[in-house]
């Protein structure tokens, strides 16, 4: 097992240097210069020269590369062409609401979905089973933003109970920033919970199927129980897959979130940073996204490990 | 002449989507009458106007935090701000203005002619932005004693005036200038509080004002992408006002009289439907001439602008001295394009900015085309970088529209190179007289000027965008026309 | 196959059928021009040859939402198809690898994980925002998205399957890899590869929507769910039958593709049957 953890974190290194050049040629074929894009169409082509001089974005490719490379491994993303502020303490900012956007959206799915989709495996041939497959399924089918825009119609314009939109930082006040994430948090996580309701549900049915769990019943043992032993632990193993999987999917319905809440989060950032061309900024959120998707692979990976002892030994 | 210069990316950026969203909390509820909030659709990169374009950093800080020695009126008419007055010598070439006493920056230091002096020339010297041009004009600037200025011009012009009524014209201090970009310091009757990047700008009413006290002790602007957000926003009590309506069909949820007000005026925005004059098909003028009586411009009004604004039919606003109702050139007539076009049919790009007026209107303008046998490919292109640069600068295009909201931007016609490509040398020759003339020479050449456009049928012109606000029912001192680069706070007030 | 058709498939079956039947259509009918705008029309009540009204541009609902299909299933069969083909090779190829060749699974996995960590959709939407690109690569991009969610759950259900008896009984009776990949895990991992393809297809569903609602979608005039929804936003409050049609477009196709993957799933898989025929 440490060998294997010794050997799951080189990797891990490893791909975080190839996903650095990645994003770095991926920003460096976009079209448009962020010198000429900072200035306006009506610049002066000395002005344009000069500032990209002071932008070193006159120098090879090569060599933006590792300063930028290089900084980033001492925890320095550059400074923005555009707010002539640093990328760093930006992107924490906004990174902080979205973790919480999407943690938070992740919770309310997982409280949704482990119950509901063992429920519906178990009584998969009755009525309630298949309402709460059928109640899923109809989830599934509603786009966030619009499950995002009726709750704010439902909760906020008609009864004026909660916020429309707009994040309080918890510091400012623990309860509004409370009042102003449930709305979002229910847009992500009802959706999401619906998704993981499947999966959960499928494979439990899976594990319900496997001779272990068979011979146990055949044993005596009440089925909920022998589930409760032996099922849960291995139906385990294609859910925490599919919820690594769903991350990446939450952060991109945590930007459409984000815009019908009027949050402001990493997704925001990252669009903003598209439209004025803030390539620091948009290769440093990108950056983020991918070392955290890379780090929850890495636990996901760590998890099968241990959950599943066979796997681990193909490996 | 003087060379107008135009920059769209003030018109996209405040009808765009492209800029941050943002909110929190309103502060309508607390502290009545103390402050109010404002949704924007355009949040600021930064705070530096003299080296970053986009309209919204004038509009926050314009009047509000930075005060010019003049300031644009709502009539369109150059009013005193920080010059109590100013003389025009016979030969019109020289400014004398004589300045207000008692006004500090923010900083606390004192404001006289040393600053103005100091903020003129740094136009040339330190200004990043095109349009700084505008004050080429000026031969020198020089200080006669601590309360009077004289501007000596290289010539007569009729727009210099306004150019100073203009971000151009705002006053900085001599140690004020080291983080324009984060640390605004001006005159005016409100102070930079704090700015939540993403969020929200917080203005408070200064210290020290030379004039009136604002009656507010705060304004907090708070930035929307999406228009519902905005909306709902207010709907819910999360914003006082929205300061541009980006989606005027919703104005139907706020007709409540008892609980909402809706301002509406004009713009200097003429939303121009424009063809590339060098290119064929539109290098013809008979065939633009046939996409002009193509287009059911009320129609197009009623459908993608909810019939908000005001048609023009050329690149005049009505608030403009010389304005001149030229809807009637080119009247919608169907048989008369099919004419003009000699049974031709054609295939034209039409690439829009992906705003939400270019997008409604394009789809209008590409049905109603339709019709006459002109087929129009609709391809948005990201505002502003994309656009920016495949339309407006390469000029690779045959048809786009964009709202031009710069006040007085005819003249953008007059350079061969803009996008439009149009090159009448007459145009130019009636602008070059117009800015040196007098005051009635002026207004007689810029009419001949808009009907040439119109008769060219340099472009067509869609409609006039119009300044629509909606306002908790209470708040006053809402500006009625948004012509001017700011959104005036200094008559705000609520009941 | 033998058996009947259970529930969900008739009704997944049936609605996708729906939206099959009303893209195909349109190509020959709709009762109206889609996009021909007609200001006397302006947001027409249903009724007098508008089954469903008209929107703010005066065009009829109804012949958007047809042709509108077509744009769906554009989408999801460009997205869905990019993802399976290069993700289920893949994953049975990584899944199916020897102890020997350990490193291949390794690298394709390592790979897979990198493609994965990248934030495509958001990339997505950067492409569509920075080229124009319009739906296909959009959906290309979000298809390349999907390969990651692919290739795993293909590995994930071949390394179950390579554990079995029937399989250990086809390796030591000599059978070539590819045979045995061929005849014996792509049948077995169907069952998962259709569950997923279809919550795939959902999802690129989902995804125009989505990209539409942030204003990157399918290029107007060309009618499409997610335009439709979004342009039927600003008139929420006083007219939402417009944001009702698309809205329930939407979320019946999505139901009838998640229907019909689950009802397939039940039907093909012969595990499922086994215990069927046991209970």
């Amino acid at each position: 097992m440490t060998l294997y953890l010794l050997k799951r974190m080189a990797v891990l290194v490893a791909s975080t240097a190839v996903a650095g050049v990645a994003v770095f040629a991926f920003m460096a074929v976009l079209p448009g210069d962020p010198a000429e894009i900072a200035l306006g169409v009506n610049a002066t082509p000395e002005a344009v020269a000069r500032l990209r001089a002071q932008f070193g974005t006159d120098r090879p490719p090569a060599a933006q590369f590792l300063d930028w490379f290089g900084g980033l491994a001492q925890g320095d993303f550059g400074t923005s062409y555009v707010t002539s502020s640093p990328v760093g303490p930006q992107i924490a900012d906004r990174l902080g609401v979205t973790g919480v956007l999407v943690l938070g959206g992740m919770a309310i799915a997982l409280l949704i979905a482990v119950p509901a989709g063992t429920f519906a495996a178990v009584h998969h041939r009755n009525a309630l089973g298949a309402a709460i497959s059928a109640a899923s399924q109809a989830g599934i089918a509603v786009p966030a933003f619009l499950a995002g825009i009726l709750l704010v119609f439902v909760f906020a314009v008609r009864a004026q109970a909660l916020p429309s939109g707009g994040y309080v930082p918890v510091a400012e006040d623990p309860v509004e920033w409370l009042r102003s994430l449930l709305l979002p948090w229910l847009s992500l996580g009802l959706v999401q919970g619906a998704v993981l309701t499947r999966y959960v549900r499928s494979s439990v049915l899976d594990v319900m199927r496997e001779d272990y769990l068979r011979t146990a019943r055949a044993k005596g043992r009440g089925s909920m129980g022998a589930l409760w032993r032996h099922g849960l632990r291995n139906a385990s193993i294609p859910v925490v897959t599919v919820l690594g999987l769903q991350l990446a999917t939450l952060l991109v319905g945590a930007v459409v979130v984000e815009r019908v809440f009027v949050v402001p989060g990493l997704g925001d950032l990252l669009l903003n940073g598209v439209a004025g061309r803030d390539l620091l900024l948009v290769q440093g959120v990108v950056m983020v996204l991918v070392v955290a998707v890379l780090l929850i692979n890495f636990v996901v990976d760590v998890c099968y490990a241990a959950l599943d002892p066979r796997l681990r030994g193909s490996r | 002449m003087r060379r107008i210069v135009t920059w769209i990316a003030l018109g996209g950026l405040l009808l765009s989507t492209a800029a941050c969203g943002g909110g929190s909390r309103g502060t309508g509820g607390t502290g009545a009458g103390e402050s109010l909030a404002v949704g924007f659709v355009a949040e600021p990169a930064n705070l530096d106007f003299t080296s970053t374009e986009g309209a919204a950093i004038p509009q926050a800080l314009l009047v509000n935090v930075y005060e010019g020695l003049v300031k644009l009126g709502q009539d369109g008419t150059v009013q005193p701000l920080l010059a109590e007055k100013w003389d025009v010598s016979p030969d019109r070439r020289t400014y004398t203005f004589t300045l207000r006493d008692n006004v500090t920056f923010s900083s606390g230091a004192p404001f006289t002619a040393d600053d103005v002096v100091f903020s003129l020339d740094r136009v040339r010297t330190d200004w990043k932005l095109k349009i700084k041009a505008q004050l080429d004009v000026i031969d020198k600037v020089e200080k006669k004693d601590d309360s009077t200025a004289v501007v000596t011009l290289k010539r007569p012009s009729n727009g210099f005036l306004y150019s100073m009524a203009t971000r151009l014209g705002a006053m900085f201090s001599r140690t004020g200038v080291s983080d324009l970009a984060n640390k605004p310091v001006g005159t005016g009757p409100y102070v930079l509080a704090s700015w939540k990047r993403g969020d929200s700008i917080r203005l408070e009413a200064a210290q020290k004002y030379w004039g009136a006290k604002p009656s507010l002790t705060a304004v907090t602007l708070k930035y929307f992408k999406d228009a519902t957000a905005m909306n709902n926003a207010l709907l819910t009590g999360g914003i006082d006002v929205i300061s541009s309506v980006q989606a005027p069909e919703s104005l139907r949820q706020f007709a409540d009289p008892g609980r909402f007000e809706t301002v509406e005026g004009t713009t200097n925005g003429e939303v121009v439907l424009s063809m590339n004059n060098g290119r064929p098909p539109f290098d013809d003028k008979k065939v633009r001439q046939a996409v002009r009586h193509a287009i059911d411009h009320k129609a197009l009004l009623d459908t993608a602008w909810a019939g908000r604004g005001q048609l023009i039919g050329s690149m005049v606003p009505p608030t403009d001295p010389w304005y001149e109702d030229r809807t009637g050139d080119r009247p919608y007539d169907v048989a008369k394009a099919r004419a003009l076009l000699g049974g031709k049919t054609y295939t034209v790009k039409m690439r829009i900015p992906n705003l939400p007026y270019a997008v409604a209107a394009a789809q209008v303008v590409k049905s109603q085309l339709a019709q006459v046998g002109i087929t129009a490919d609709i391809e948005p292109l990201e505002f502003p970088a994309r656009w920016l640069d495949v339309v407006f600068k390469q000029g690779d295009y045959h048809m786009s529209i964009i709202n031009h909201v710069e006040p007085r931007d005819m003249g953008i016609f007059a350079d061969k190179s803009y996008y439009f490509r149009y090159d009448n040398p007459e145009f130019g020759k009636l602008l070059a007289s117009a800015d040196q003339g007098s005051e009635q020479q002026q207004a007689d050449d810029l009419k001949k000027a808009a009907k040439l456009l119109s008769d060219d049928a340099a472009a067509d012109w869609l409609f006039l965008f119009p300044n629509l606000i909606v306002a908790k029912k209470g708040v006053t001192g809402l500006p009625k026309n948004g012509i001017s680069e700011s959104f005036d706070f200094t008559g705000l007030a609520k009941q | 196959m033998r058996g009947r058709p259970n529930a969900a498939l008739v009704i997944g079956g049936a609605l996708v059928g729906l939206v099959v039947l009303a893209a195909l259509t349109s190509f020959v009918w709709t009762p109206h021009d889609p996009t021909y705008v007609d200001a006397a029309g302006k947001l027409r009540e249903p009724g007098d040859g508008y089954l469903l009204g008209a929107d703010k541009f005066g065009r009829d609902t109804l012949s958007q939402l047809m042709v509108g299909a077509r744009t769906t299933l554009y989408v999801g069969i460009v997205a869905v198809g990019v993802a399976a083909l290069i993700g289920t090779p893949l994953g049975v190829v990584a899944g199916m690898a020897p102890r020997s060749q350990g490193w291949l699974s390794e690298l394709i996995m390592r790979l897979n994980d990198l493609v994965f960590a990248f934030p495509a959709l958001l990339l997505a939407v950067m492409l569509a925002a920075v080229y124009g690109a319009g739906t296909l690569t959009a959906m290309a991009a979000i298809g390349v998205a999907t390969v990651p969610a692919f290739a795993r759950v293909a590995r994930a259900a071949t390394m179950q399957v390579m554990v079995t008896d029937y399989i250990l009984a086809a390796r030591a009776a000599g059978r070539r890899r590819t045979a045995i990949a061929v005849r014996h895990v792509l049948p077995n991992i169907g069952s998962v590869l259709i569950v997923q393809a279809s919550v795939s297809f959902a999802i690129a569903i989902l995804a125009e929507a989505a990209l539409s609602f942030l204003g990157f979608g399918t290029r107007p005039p060309t009618p499409s769910w997610g335009r439709m929804l979004q342009e039927s936003q600003e008139l929420l409050f006083s007219t939402p039958r417009l944001a009702l049609w698309p809205g329930l477009a939407v979320a019946l196709a999505v139901l009838g593709f998640n229907l019909l993957g689950d009802g397939l799933r039940d039907h093909l898989d012969p595990r499922l049957r086994r215990v069927r025929a046991e209970g």
